[in-house]
């Protein structure tokens, strides 16, 4: 099915390759230089992307609360300067810098997560040549998958895989959104199990840096969830007297079913604050 | 509105609730706006449908960029 979605759009093609590639190196950097088996330079990759992001994430979540808190101000200095989108720009920019949002961060470069993951697949696909294995090349993980570019179900060690997968991917969910409603942590609970069957296809590598991935996002969520608890954060005083209708907007995935639809906004229209749902005073974050 | 006719939106919460749970993880809370694009994305969807949502969702992805200024920018 990937295949021929990839080949529909025909740039993608040398990108992916390069990116295989580049996928190869350090593979084989960890196989080796640091004489990792095959299937413990997956998960050391993975571990290294996600060290590498730490500090990353931090500061975005710092920014990602300050950007809640601020909304109403935000909002306010949009509305002054709406006929004078240059002033607009410049007021953001310095209210940015005295609140220490960072408004570099955006979500379009993330969606290049993508070409990276269909790398690894393609790199496990074709391992063989890749890196000239033989077929007596050790690519086994903890004695209980026999090869990491098979596929995950070829082989019952796959099927163990695949409930560590469901079990971290459930967790590693409830994680990300603590403050989620109780029809997303249904959602939680389903995805995988949906999930699971996409996967299932995949070479057991794949699976592998996925499983590893959701225990490094349990594993911080542990630890941020506790420096939470540790240090309250000194914004939720700020927060309920000063600005007493953000409620609504901050509240994560806050469905707007119970409300009148608003009118219909034009794309173009969007970058315009608009006043509609504002008061919905629900006590309901946390 | 009957369950059949939502169900083009649900499809698409549980397209963005897989972004969020696989890619979306590896870089959480990563966006200059208020609310952020995911959660502007599961607005949209629940409120115009699957095609007008994603429609939404698509252009502030495009406007989520490097070189734009982020704020406060509600569905």
């Amino acid at each position: 099915m990937l295949h021929m979605l990839i080949a529909t759009i025909p740039v993608l093609g040398p990108l992916f390759g390069g990116l295989e590639n580049m996928m190869k190196h350090v593979l084989n950097f960890f196989h080796s230089s640091v004489g990792l088996t095959w299937a413990w330079s997956i998960v050391a990759t993975t571990v290294v992307v996600r060290m590498i992001l730490v500090p990353l994430t931090i500061r975005q979540l710092h920014s990602m609360q300050s950007l809640q808190q601020h909304a109403p101000e935000m909002k306010r200095i949009q509305q002054k300067y709406k006929q004078d989108k240059q002033k607009q720009n410049e007021e953001l920019m310095k209210f940015y810098r005295e609140n220490k949002i960072n408004p570099a961060a955006s979500c379009l470069p993330m969606l290049l997560q993508i070409p990276v993951f269909i790398a690894l697949y393609y790199t496990l696909k074709h391992f063989e040549t890749n890196f000239a294995v033989g077929k007596h090349a050790d690519l086994s993980f903890l004695h209980f998958i026999p090869s990491i570019s098979d596929g995950t179900t070829a082989h019952w060690g796959g099927y163990v895989l695949l409930v560590v997968y469901v079990a971290s991917q459930m967790a590693s969910g409830l994680f990300m959104a603590p403050t989620a409603q109780k029809s997303q942590r249904v959602i939680f609970m389903v995805m995988p199990l949906v999930f699971v069957f996409v996967i299932a296809k995949f070479p057991a590598g794949l699976v592998l840096y996925w499983v590893t991935t959701n225990l490094w996002t349990v594993g911080q969520g542990l630890i941020t969830r506790r420096l939470v608890q540790r240090t309250p954060a000194p914004a939720t005083e700020k927060r309920s007297s000063r600005t007493p209708a953000k409620e609504d907007e901050s509240t994560a995935g806050n469905g707007a079913s119970p409300e009148p639809t608003a009118p219909t906004p034009s794309p173009a229209a969007t970058g315009k604050p608009r006043q509609v749902r504002r008061k919905k005073s629900s006590g309901r974050r946390r | 509105m009957s369950v059949v006719l939502r169900v083009p939106r649900y499809a698409g919460i549980g397209l963005v609730w897989a972004w969020r749970l696989t890619f979306g993880a590896l870089f959480p809370t990563s966006c200059k706006y208020e609310p952020s694009c995911s959660e502007y994305a599961l607005q949209a969807v629940r409120r115009h449908g699957l095609m007008k949502g994603a429609a939404l969702a698509g252009w502030r992805l495009l406007r989520c960029n490097p070189w734009s200024h982020g704020g406060h920018d509600p569905v």
